[in-house]
């Protein structure tokens, strides 16, 4: 059988996909009611419309950086420094780490819903060639990223070009292409790693422990956007003094990582290579090796994908030995607290969920320990922590759509039960809450060690805790209204990224709007300032509360 | 006279003219049965007959277009809650959190119900061991196999020891030895007062073997009610099966027969 034969497979199967991604009928949803007859047609929709969201995003980060190309006097103290190929270099490998991120991380989510969908296995009994299975798994894996995919291919030249001319953008497409290849491969690849390591792992307390440490690898993607953006100044700072060293060891072992020798080719391209004032016979040797090796790097990815795909999407879960069980007891717990204590295993085994229970505590840890980074006295490294603070409870607005998915899993089971979307609303917003007041802890152990003033970061902290319980209520019940109207599942980013964004977006501003007032207010004493916060945040969670509670929300 | 044993609160389920409609569709129409005490009923129907429909109304999945469901005198539409606490809920796929081990999906059924610990680890084990599920109870349900996981679902019904029993294809997917074992369990479950079956089958033997009384739904409408015997009066037919009463009540009979003849030399 041909391509054609195949593309025709994959379409079919995609729709499929689609299908089981927003309404996962395979996970035990029920069907909408009222809505049967457009339920493909809107799944598909809906698929699209989240890979134009993705793509928007990942649009945005090319025009951004093209913007600071632009720019140059972006930091003129610190850029000054910096040469301008250096500069271009730096900006571009940023650029391409984010592309690479954004990508590795929308196929963590996705990834597991194309396993879980089941949709090759049904092909499996016909009579179709090896070879054109081989082809269906690999058109389909590559749907999932199409256009984020060609967001990165088509843009980055395109931007690169406008800023740096047509010739320059031309020698960014193949720092593109490799950055694409590199993140399909990475998620494909942690994708296995999940169905093997975390999916078939046991139940029990230290192996939870296991499999929790195991779920921090799912951080790094979204956790080296983050860290990227807030280390960027030291990094041109870094990039400065390198740069009155001339060639070093260290320039060339920059030269050598990745995606920095593709991001210098534009800059090298448009500025000659004395632009980037790092480079010397010897560090071009290396560049060029580099970019070779990553070359060879990519084509290997190129196959080692069209031969792993068909096989992950076939991969039974791995069952792990019997061991003895005699001393297994069921502890029953209240309603609201068994549903906490059933998300909390269900995230800790599920990566989309995981990395967003983790992210704030590890934000809290990353931005508690960079208060270290500055004098104890200067007002700055209290902003720092105070800013943390703040950025955990912005982080656990997402927990809303999240722990929302969960309850899309065995959605028709868990409706058959004696349990009110009150008591479920009650024991999500407690995990909520209980995130924030961890990574809200972590934030307050460091200033406390630090000893800044203990009293304000712990009257902080419990003023902003009803500002997240109402954007928590406000978000929950909005979606349980949401599913009770339209029957809609949201139980990954390809299901509805935008009904996740429209809950997200009230929910911030809820989160957000204390702390700014608190900004805004505490030059008039710093008492003040914390009084307004409390009593806006006690206001929202008043008129976020009926939202979960109130009539029509059961 | 209906509606006054309807609200009767010793009746396990009745339901009385309910319909089910998907968007335009409709899936049940004017259905009115009664699961008695102590019995348990047969929900009888080819594919697409309504009975999951049905079953999904009762335990509060699907809204009704119109009718009533009463559970032991509860409206299921007004008293949702207190109508869910006593059922039992078989479904006909399984549909369970593949993330959790069944202890620990159990532990969350248990505590949604609010058993108290012992009964409930008791129960459990107790079930486990029938089912020979004890080796497995720590085991991921993504790993397990499907007749595996249909024991769980039967072990977190029969936990809490529900006065009613609402079972969608039980016994699909289970080994010879736990479909035995459960077919005990439901006549013993009965046999001790009060408690009602309402089970969903398209196999006729499992009917004539478990139920007194069997209901015959076709294309969403109850063709026949009663007991076999019964039945077997209405089709005028002395020693008929199930299978033969059931083809007939749904006029089928001379539909399969014109099937195979059509059908022809499969050779060919």
């Amino acid at each position: 059988m041909s391509w054609r034969e195949a593309i025709r497979l994959s379409n079919v199967a995609f729709i499929e996909l689609s299908l089981q991604a927003v309404y996962a009928f395979r996970q035990g949803n029920v069907l909408p009611p009222g809505r049967s007859k457009n339920l493909v047609a809107r799944s598909r929709r809906l698929v699209l419309q989240s890979k134009v969201v993705i793509s928007a995003v990942l649009a945005l980060l090319t025009l951004g950086a093209v913007a600071i190309l632009h720019e140059k006097a972006l930091n003129p103290e610190i850029l000054a420094s910096v040469p301008a190929g250096l500069f271009q270099s730096a900006v571009l490998t940023g650029l391409l780490s984010l592309d690479i991120a954004l990508l590795w991380w929308t196929g963590v989510q996705v990834v597991p819903t194309l396993i879980s969908s089941g949709v090759l296995p049904v092909l499996e009994p016909l009579p179709i060639d090896p070879r054109t299975f081989r082809r269906v798994a690999s058109i389909l894996y590559l749907r999932l990223f199409d256009l984020p995919a060609l967001t990165i291919l088509i843009l980055t030249p395109l931007a690169v070009g406008a800023a740096l001319g047509p010739l320059a953008g031309l020698a960014a497409l193949p720092g593109a292409l490799v950055a694409v290849l590199y993140a399909l491969a990475l998620a494909l690849l942690t994708g296995r790693f999940f169905l093997r390591r975390v999916q078939g792992s046991r139940g029990g307390g230290g192996r939870a422990v296991v499999r929790w440490v195991y779920l921090v690898l799912w951080l790094v993607p979204a956790f080296a956007m983050f860290a990227f953006i807030t280390a960027a100044p030291a990094f041109f700072q870094a990039l400065g003094a390198l740069a009155a060293q001339g060639p070093s060891l260290s320039s060339a072992l920059l030269v050598a990582a990745f995606p920095f020798s593709f991001a210098a080719l534009p800059a090298i391209v448009a500025g000659g290579t004395a632009s980037i004032a790092i480079l010397s016979p010897t560090v071009d040797l290396v560049l060029g090796v580099a970019v070779a090796f990553y070359v060879a790097l990519a084509v290997w990815s190129v196959v080692w994908l069209a031969g792993s795909v068909r096989t992950l999407l076939f991969l039974p879960v791995r069952t792990p030995a019997h061991l003895p069980t005699a001393s297994t007891t069921l502890r029953p717990t209240g309603r609201a607290r068994a549903v906490l204590v059933k998300d909390l295993r269900i995230a800790s085994r599920t990566p989309g969920f995981a990395f967003l229970i983790l992210l704030p505590i590890l934000d809290a840890g990353a931005l508690g320990l960079l208060t270290y980074a500055t004098p104890a006295q200067n007002p700055a490294a209290a902003s720092l922590a105070l800013g943390a603070v703040t950025t955990a409870a912005l982080l656990a607005t997402f927990f809303g759509p999240a722990f929302f998915a969960i309850e899309v899993v065995a959605y028709s089971y868990g409706r058959s039960l004696p349990l009110s979307n009150q008591s479920t609303i009650l024991g999500k917003v407690a995990l909520i809450s209980l995130m924030y007041l961890v990574a809200a802890t972590l934030i307050v152990g460091f200033t406390l060690l630090r000893f800044f003033q203990p009293f304000t970061f712990v009257a902080f902290v419990l003023a902003e805790l009803p500002a997240v319980l109402g954007a928590a209520f406000f978000e929950l019940g909005l979606l349980f209204r949401w599913a009770r109207r339209r029957g809609l599942a949201i139980t990954n980013l390809y299901a509805g990224a935008w009904f996740a964004l429209v809950v997200s977006i009230p929910g911030l501003i809820m989160a957000g709007l204390p702390p700014l007032l608190f900004d805004l207010t505490r030059s008039r004493g710093t008492d003040l300032g914390l009084g307004i916060m409390a009593l806006v945040a006690v206001a929202e969670l008043a008129l976020a509360a009926p939202v979960a509670f109130g009539r029509g929300a059961s | 006279m209906v509606a006054a044993s309807s609200e009767n609160g010793s009746v396990p389920l009745s339901l009385e003219g309910l319909s089910v409609a998907y968007g335009e569709r409709p899936a049940v129409q004017q259905l009115s049965l009664t699961v008695r005490p102590g019995e348990i009923y047969g929900l009888l129907g080819s594919n697409g007959a309504g009975k999951t429909s049905t079953i999904k109304a009762i335990v509060g999945l699907l809204r009704p277009v119109a009718g009533e469901i009463r559970v032991f005198g509860l409206d299921a539409l007004r008293q949702g809650l207190e109508v869910k606490a006593r059922i039992g809920y078989v479904p006909e796929t399984s549909m369970l959190y593949e993330a959790l081990t069944p202890r620990e999906f159990l532990e969350f059924v248990a505590s949604v119900r609010r058993m108290d610990a012992m009964i409930a680890t008791r129960r459990m084990h107790s079930y486990a061991e029938a089912f020979r599920l004890e080796a497995e109870l720590e085991e991921p349900i993504a790993t397990l196999s499907n007749g595996t996981r249909q024991k769980v679902l039967i072990i977190a019904a029969l936990l809490h020891a529900p006065p009613l029993l609402v079972l969608d294809e039980p016994l699909n997917s289970l080994d010879p030895r736990s479909v035995r074992i459960m077919k005990d369990v439901l006549l013993r479950y009965v046999a001790s007062g009060g408690r009602g079956v309402l089970f969903s089958t398209h196999t006729m033997e499992v009917a004539e073997q478990l139920c007194q009384r069997v209901g015959i739904l076709d294309r969403g409408v109850l063709r026949g009610e009663g007991t076999l015997a019964a039945l077997r009066e209405r089709v005028a037919a002395g020693d008929a099966s199930l299978e033969e009463i059931f083809l007939r009540l749904t006029e089928e009979d001379v539909g399969v027969r014109a099937a195979v003849d059509s059908l022809g030399d499969p050779s060919i």
